[in-house]
């Protein structure tokens, strides 16, 4: 190696000399520079000095700056670093010294190209970053590439101002989905409260925004208040997500292709006792209570299943570890091409990306019962210049799921896990012992009462329930968009005019296929301790339901077609007058109209339309002084025709301090700083639920069958029944929408041209909110509570996001970032009793909107003596010793609901954060990230895990962690995990209350990823490669260890999943 | 250019207005219900749908809530919100049977029918339609008057309901606008003399339109005539006069926000005569219009005639449009015969789902019964009745109300017909018209409660907790004796009876002039048709006390055990004990029955204590209105003790 270097140096130098003598001979003298490279803060490492020319020659500074490079008297030389402006320096006029030296200092500011980044704000006009008001941010797309293949998990922790978290790692039609908020949930009202997406300005759901490739992404910004989202009037209260896709570019094609296999794997399954503690405390769970209960399991049958007997007829299983595989195998694929000339360009991508579900496939049928999702999509994105001014866009896209899983959905089988009795019946027994039936024989039994007497169900086998048949659901999303764009720059500089329409069609549909199981279960035989099977639900005399069926039946549940149509035309003007005086204008005019073909009702089938003209005003002042004022204007037809109209006003005001002459001598640490603030209105008409459209309106029935009389003799004659009258909501012509008043205040900060921070503050009024009105005196006699716009919450929090970027040297690059969101609300008017005087504290005046209310804990019950001494709980007069006591708030002897308080923090939470870094060395690259959550509280379901608790052939499995902490006569514990015993639901120990309160805060290293960059792989005809691995969520750091703290409460749903991903990507 | 701006968006904002405007003239709102006579009906309809559906004892009340039917204690099955109130979990955190409140705060599904301040808007919402002729142009102007009055009488019944379950109501004449602020919806509850003349001047109103008797019977059975809102005006004047609710000092400091007393504390006798005037013109207007006791007759089953009074005593509610029913609520059947009959004994049907026999009568209510001499058991000086749970058998003669042979308690021997009516026990005789392949009241069924007995425990949710079934409210032609399910011979629901109108006549009569001999006229035809003798010639004969009906409180006690027993299982005896504020007596006792576990008839035959009863006087005389509606009306009182 050394030999190779050395040799190469050797070379380097016979070659240098031989060109230097060339040189002389062209009074070009060779000449040795050196000196240093700053940036304002000091010395410059890593970055790059080049003799410009054919064949000229490069290298970096060291750790402090220094450089020495060899060039002709009269060669250009640059030096450049990223993030900061090149400088060009030429030899000729700089003096030499003696030696044929020549000395340089240079400095390096910030690049100027970066503060004329563009970012996209509404209705697809672009501003200067530099002169941008509002609170944007804009997100790097190359952030959001992620090991999952739903964008919407790509959002917590990594843009700041989103309240993002998951709840369930099941693949699906948005089953997976974060849910995600911009600020936070700001509203209670039952409409829309999650922010507006639209994706190059198509109104589209979370999951299609969960099925968008980064790949595709050309730009993504989050309009986060008032300045930025008044454009969208009624529809922008909750902010927005703008996504728009890549267009094309001139030159010849080049292609991209991504190919990824990802192995995906749950964060953490809940974990079973074992089937003999199972068992033992079954019968303790029987006696507990009932002290002449009859114990459902015999010595016998423990010792049995202990020993490891016949394990038909010692049936011991452990659900989970039957139907649920340790990982299962994912793929995606993009492949993308652009290319074009002056006159038309494009942009074509597809996408297929295959979700495999968890479940154990078996062979027992020929379909799979697994959870397959596939989806397809595929985009085109092609513009013509028609003329030499005007340009028209076409854009198509498609997007399809194939769906395939088990009947009820891969949550549904966890359910069904917990749900089971471990030790009644085996999941199947073998086909030899019945060899002339074809079906399984699947296993279960008859269940028992608590006496002990045959009851008329079976046990439901999780196992038979999962592989029985299957559900399939397609769904189609076609999108033709058409833009154009005329440039009128001949009748005005800075003129420009666009439209743009589109039309969305959605169709989703969906079947079952099933058969229906027959149920054997086993009988011993005393002589040879062998066993024999009888069937359960074979459709003899005494025939347990539902009698099986071999055959598939079928049967086709909902199906949901929707169609949308938008137009909107836009008129821009962007001019800078005398250098100065930047002036900008943009007048849009929209109209939508959106239709639901599966509705019950002519109200419901009635089209949602909307329709406005929004404007912006800008002006901006040498780039110091900003001015903006937007505003939208627009109706809905939801509002009765007086109040349809709402004006939406927003003013900003930004002061670049940094372009200030007195600031320059402090330009070289703080190279930027910008004050922002910004006031508006904003609105949201999608209040109520989706059947609660016109509140101008009375909703009656004039025909209602449940308020009808019947009169006459009733002998064999006919009787008069007519139907009657009822209402389902009075009109109330003043009800309109939500009203969000805004107010923000941002810094932007950058040191040293190397740390950026963006700082933003925002506070919100959101008034006008939709709710019912319950404190009217039921004597009224109304048929429907009355609704109106009176509740009132207010919000604030910051939001801030931090970067830095560093070269360290010219193969060592290193950047960090951050972010942080915290969001809390209090509640200033909500639909409740007035509560006055002692009841004051049963207010949530003053709350968040997600303060859960419950009952205090204090432990549990020592023996019946305190029991009988204590207030009565809900009523409820055979609570024993072990069972949970709650704190008499309000001290009236009873505790019922007036003793509920407030408990813990918010259920959502109120600060995401994330932070993580990337480290480039040569052609490695990695990369890695963690997300945070805090302040928020969950509630365990304690119902949902009570262990044998049996409803009908359900019976809920024995969590490892109840069997090790549980109150019982012989452990006496009063702060056990888990109360006394019950067969059935001791309804007071699953209130919602402190005993079940856990604090959810938790941090996750959210995704790592590896990279190495082929570059140039010329003989292959290959631009560039990447080779990498990524994962994400690798491990959790949490108080709560019984699932994963970021499914809160839904912890028996399907788990989130990490996900170990192999990929390639290539540039052609 | 900016002409043109302007010109594009004033274009498209005309344009946008009409794009906006999409619904159609034609979606239903509530003016559609006025604007043709059959809309118009489907409202008066609508009004009449929120009549109690008394004819299930889910909704019933008075039948549940008090001491008269027990359900089993051990299983929950069969409890709802009137029984629990009977086991004692009134309360104010959830009221049960919650009126105030309707279904809003209720969970169960079947709370649903509670809703009689919706009952009074719609009403109203009625009466200002209909009132104004401009509007439904081809309602004949004959047949608006009479809907009004029909509306009129409703409205006025259910303030009458509210008022007997929570004292002082709201008067609510007119509506709100819907529209209107919570305040202006606040009502406030008023005196209860100025409920009880509202009401009773509203049904005067009604009076004058509604008509006398109904000539389509076939299409308008059950709708309101001047009987039925007679009838109402009686027993709202009756409530008015009696203790409870006249000079009832318990409540003399009850007011109201604004200190408006809301009781009258001094007691008014001239509320009796209004009370006696009401009840004589009910009667006299029923009696006009072809109502009259019921008599069973053409008997072609050749029965005894001890049956056959029996059956006059069963028919008199189970008959289908009974003569007797002053008003039979046309949109409530009896629905729980299921609940009444047990399997038995020479029946061919056991499925104790089919046959629940659940309802179970307490030993208070089997004592409450005269003797077979029409005088109390514990004052009847030919009959002792101290050992009532001694064992007899039943001779030959008593075969027509015990099987002959049988071992049965002595409480059960020598009664009165309306006893061996209202009443299975173990060896008690049930009558029914397939009781036997001929009809005949010889060798019929009859009932065996012992336990592991046909109609006896052992089933895991069905059984009789005292061991006497509710004979009375099964029909006697409903066919039970086949394996298949009965057909029960449902009938509507008789709210007013013509021998309830005698008794309240009675009972005011003996208020304004005292041991009124016109009083005990009235009553003796109740006694006559129940086979009993004359008042004074049965205590004159053997009572204890002869003398007794001779004066006004003797007269009254007498009056008053006749009515409870007359009017058993009914659903009166819970509203009349409070009436008659007996209640704090009555229903602190224990509620007993027969030992139904015991398999023998020693063991079967000793009394038991079942549930310790208890009431709380004054709170438990009225309802609780609740927490939820107190607190969110601000002008609304809670009822005294709650």
């Amino acid at each position: 190696m050394r030999k190779i270097y050395s040799q190469f140096f050797a070379n380097a130098f016979l070659m240098l000399l031989l060109l230097s003598m060339a040189k002389i001979g062209n009074a070009q003298q060779q000449i040795t520079v050196h000196g240093v490279v700053r940036d304002s803060v000091g010395g410059l490492p890593g970055a790059i000095v080049k003799v410009l020319g054919s064949n000229g020659q490069e290298t970096s500074t060291d750790a402090v700056g220094r450089f020495k490079i060899n060039a002709t008297s009269h060669a250009t030389l640059m030096f450049s670093f990223i993030g900061l402006k090149p400088e060009r320096i030429s030899l000729s006029n700089q003096k030499i010294d003696a030696t044929g030296n020549v000395h340089l200092e240079v400095t390096l500011l910030a690049d100027a190209t970066a503060l004329e980044e563009v970012t996209v704000t509404g209705f697809g006009s672009t501003q200067k970053k530099a002169s941008l008001v509002s609170s944007i941010t804009t997100v790097d797309v190359k952030e959001l590439k992620t090991a999952s293949s739903n964008l919407t998990n790509a959002l917590a922790g990594k843009v700041a101002g989103i309240i993002s978290f998951q709840n369930s790692g099941e693949p699906g039609l948005g089953t997976d989905n974060s849910t995600f908020y911009i600020r936070g949930l700001s509203t209670f009202g039952s409409g829309k409260q999650d922010p507006l997406i639209l994706i190059d300005g198509v109104e589209s759901s979370a999951t299609d925004m969960a099925r968008l490739q980064p790949d595709d992404i050309a730009d993504f910004s989050v309009l986060k208040d008032a300045a930025a989202a008044s454009v969208y009037g009624a529809r922008g209260a909750n902010g927005v997500l703008l996504i728009n896709t890549k267009m094309g570019k001139d030159g010849k094609p080049t292609f991209g292709f991504r190919a990824e296999n990802r192995i995906s794997t749950n964060t953490k399954n809940f974990q079973f006792a074992d089937n003999i503690t199972y068992m033992t405390m079954a019968n303790e769970a029987a006696l507990t209570r009932t002290p002449n209960g009859i114990e459902p399991y015999t010595q016998n049958k423990i010792n049995n299943t202990a020993a490891g007997a016949d394990p038909y007829l010692y049936p011991n299983n452990n659900w989970i570890d039957q139907l649920i595989k340790d990982y299962t195998v994912n793929q995606g694929y993009n492949l993308n091409i652009t290319g074009g000339s002056a006159r038309a360009r494009y942009y074509i991508a597809g996408t297929y990306n295959r979700d495999n579900g968890m479940l154990k496939v078996d062979p027992i049928n020929d379909f799979n019962n697994n959870i397959r999702l596939n989806n397809y999509s595929i985009r085109s994105n092609v513009d013509f210049n028609v003329t030499n001014t005007t340009t028209l866009i076409v854009r198509m896209y498609g997007q399809f799921d194939d769906y395939q899983g088990p009947i009820g959905g891969g949550a549904k089988t966890f359910e069904n896990a917990l749900n089971a009795n471990p030790v009644m019946f085996p999941a199947v027994y073998p086909a030899a012992k019945m060899p002339f039936l074809e079906h399984p024989l699947f296993g279960s039994a008859q269940t028992r009462n608590s006496d002990m007497s045959l009851s008329s169900t079976m046990y439901v086998n999780p196992y038979a329930e999962m592989v029985k048949g299957y559900q399939v659901y397609k769904t189609s999303n076609l999108q033709p968009q058409i833009e154009i764009k005329q440039d009128f720059a001949g009748l005005t500089p800075g003129l420009t005019a666009r439209a743009m329409g589109y039309l969305r069609r959605y169709s989703y549909y969906r079947v079952n296929r099933s058969y229906i199981p027959f149920y054997y279960s086993a009988i011993l035989n005393p002589q040879d301790q062998s066993y024999n099977l009888v069937a359960l639900n074979d459709g003899s005399a005494n025939s347990l339901q539902p009698v099986g069926r071999e055959f598939l039946d079928y049967n086709q549940e909902a199906k949901d077609i929707d169609s949308r149509l938008w137009l909107e035309g836009a008129i821009n003007y962007n001019r800078i007058f005398d250098e100065k005086h930047a002036v900008g204008g943009m007048l849009v005019s929209y109209m939508s109209s959106y239709e639901n073909a599966n509705t019950n009702d002519v109200i419901q089938s009635l089209p949602a339309r909307n329709a406005g003209i929004s404007g912006r005003f800008s002006y901006g002042y040498d780039d110091r002084y900003l001015f903006e004022f937007n505003f939208g204007y627009n109706g809905s037809e939801r509002f009765d025709a007086n109040n349809r109209w709402g004006f939406f006003p927003s003013v900003g005001l930004g002061y670049r301090i940094s372009n200030e002459k007195f600031f320059q001598p402090l330009t070289s640490v703080i190279s930027n700083l910008k004050l922002r603030a910004t006031y508006g209105i904003v609105g949201n008409d999608a209040i109520g639920n989706v059947n609660e459209r016109f509140f101008y309106l009375s909703n009656v029935n004039l025909n209602d069958g449940a308020y009808g009389a019947t009169f006459g003799r009733n002998e064999g004659t006919a009787v008069d029944y007519r139907p009657g009258v009822s209402i389902s909501r009075y009109a109330n012509p003043d009800i309109t929408w939500e009203k969000s008043k805004q107010l923000n205040l941002g810094v932007d900060l950058g040191i040293a041209n190397s740390l950026d921070l963006v700082i933003d503050a925002f506070r919100q009024n959101r008034t006008n909110i939709l709710q019912t009105a319950s404190n009217i005196d039921n004597a009224a006699g109304l048929m429907a509570i009355p609704f109106s716009n009176f509740g009132k919450v207010d919000s604030k929090g910051i939001d801030l996001s931090a970067s830095y970027k560093r070269n360290l040297s010219r193969d060592f690059w290193i950047n960090a970032r951050g972010t942080f969101t915290y969001a809390t609300t209090k509640i200033k008017k909500i639909d409740e009793l007035p509560y006055s005087g002692d009841l004051i504290y049963l207010s949530r005046n003053g709350y968040s909107i997600n303060q859960a209310w419950g009952y205090i804990a204090e432990r549990l019950f020592i023996d019946d003596e305190e029991v009988a001494n204590s207030p009565i709980q809900f009523g409820d007069a055979g609570l024993l010793a072990g069972d949970i006591k709650y704190r008499d708030i309000n001290r009236d002897g009873v505790i019922t609901n007036d003793d509920r308080v407030p408990i813990g923090y918010p259920t959502e939470p109120e600060i995401i954060y994330g932070f993580g870094s990337s480290f480039g060395f040569k052609n490695f690259d990695f990369n890695f990230y963690f997300q945070g959550a805090a302040r928020f509280s969950f509630f365990i379901d304690a119902a949902q895990i009570q262990p044998f608790y049996q409803s009908n052939g359900y019976q809920t499995g024995l969590l490892k962690t109840i069997a090790e902490d549980y109150w019982s006569e012989t452990n006496r514990n009063l702060y056990a995990f888990w109360p006394r015993l019950s067969t059935w639901r001791v309804n007071p120990n699953n209130e919602t209350s402190t005993w079940w309160m856990r604090n959810g805060s938790f941090l996750r290293l959210k995704n790592i990823d590896v990279g190495y960059t082929f570059q140039d792989i010329k003989k292959i005809h290959v631009k560039s490669a990447r080779l990498y691995f990524s994962a994400t969520n690798l491990f959790i750091i949490s108080g709560f260890k019984l699932w994963d703290a970021e499914m809160r409460g839904n912890g028996m749903g399907y788990p989130l999943q990490s996900v170990y991903n192999f990929g390639l990507q290539v540039n052609l | 250019m900016i002409g043109l701006l302007t010109l594009i968006v004033v274009l498209c904002f005309s344009a946008c207005q009409k794009y906006l405007d999409i619904v159609p003239d034609n979606v239903a709102v509530i003016e559609h219900a006025f604007k043709l006579r059959t809309e118009a009906e489907k409202y008066l309809f609508t009004c009449y749908s929120y009549l109690p559906k008394n004819g299930d004892g889910w909704f019933n009340a008075g039948l549940m809530s008090g001491d008269e039917i027990w359900l089993p204690q051990d299983d929950q099955t069969h409890w709802h919100p009137a029984f629990r109130i009977a086991e004692g979990q009134q309360n104010k955190d959830a009221p049960l049977f919650n009126e105030w409140g309707g279904d809003l705060k209720g969970a169960d599904g079947r709370f649903n029918y509670l809703k009689m301040f919706i009952a009074i808007r719609h009403c109203n919402i009625f009466l200002e339609n209909v009132e104004d002729t401009n509007k439904i142009p081809d309602l004949p102007l004959a047949e608006r008057e009479r809907w009004i009055g029909e509306v009129e009488f409703l409205k006025a019944f259910y303030h009458y309901y509210l008022l007997r379950m929570y004292g002082p109501i709201p008067i609510i004449d007119r509506n709100a606008p819907e529209s209107a602020d919570p305040e202006d919806l606040y009502y406030q509850r008023m005196p209860v003399d100025d409920c009880v003349s509202y009401i009773s001047d509203l049904l005067d109103k009604a009076v004058e339109k509604l008509p006398a008797r109904i000539i389509d019977e076939n299409k308008e059975l059950g709708r309101t005539t001047k009987s039925i809102a007679l009838a109402v005006k009686a027993k709202l004047w009756l409530l008015a006069a009696s203790p409870l609710f006249n000079g009832n000092t318990d409540y003399a400091g009850f007011t109201d926000k604004d200190g408006i007393s809301l009781f009258n504390p001094t007691t008014d006798l001239t509320k009796w005569e209004q009370a006696r005037d009401a009840a004589k013109a009910a009667i006299d207007m029923a009696e006009a219009n072809g109502h009259s006791l019921y008599a069973y007759k053409n008997d072609v089953l050749s029965l005894s005639d001890e049956t056959k009074t029996q059956l006059n005593i069963r028919n008199a509610v189970t008959d289908r449009w009974s003569v007797e029913h002053v008003w039979a609520l046309s949109n409530s059947y009896f629905v729980n015969e299921a609940l009444c009959m047990p399997p038995l004994a020479r029946g061919a049907n056991v499925d104790r789902f089919q046959l629940q026999g659940v309802w179970a009568a307490p030993i208070k209510i089997a004592k409450m019964f005269y003797t077979k001499n029409g005088v109390p058991i514990e004052e009847d000086k030919t009959l002792d009745f101290s050992k009532y749970t001694d064992v007899r058998t039943a001779v030959d003669a008593e075969k027509y109300n015990i099987e002959p042979g049988y071992l049965t308690a002595r409480l059960n021997f020598d009664r009165e017909p309306r006893f061996y009516a209202d009443l299975g026990f173990d060896g008690g005789i049930w009558y029914m018209k397939d009781g036997n392949a001929t009809g005949s009241d010889i060798n019929t069924m009859y009932v065996q409660a012992k336990n592991a007995q046909r109609s006896g425990f052992g089933h895991f949710t069905n059984w009789n907790e005292t061991g006497y079934f509710i004979k009375k409210l099964v029909s006697w032609q409903t066919t039970t004796n086949s394996s298949n399910a009965p057909t029960w011979r449902s009938y509507p629901w008789p709210e007013i009876r013509l021998a309830d109108l005698y008794l309240m006549y009675a009972e005011a009569l003996n208020e304004v002039e005292p041991a009124s001999s016109t009083a005990i006229e009235y009553w003796d035809k109740v006694r006559k048709r129940a086979g009993l003798k004359g008042v004074a010639e049965s205590w004159t004969n053997y009572s204890k006390n002869p003398t007794k009906y001779s004066n006004q409180d003797g007269l009254r006690a007498i009056i008053q055990r006749e009515r409870l027993i007359e009017l058993a299982f009914e659903g009166h005896r819970f509203w009349d004990l409070r009436r008659w504020k007996l209640a704090a007596e009555e229903l602190n006792k224990d509620i007993t029955g027969w030992s139904v576990l015991g398999k023998t008839t020693e063991t079967y035959n000793i009394e038991k204590n079942i549930f310790s009863q208890t009431f709380i006087a004054p709170r438990d005389y009225l309802w609780p209105i609740g927490n939820y509606e107190i607190r969110r009306n601000p002008k609304l009182v809670e009822n005294p003790g709650w």
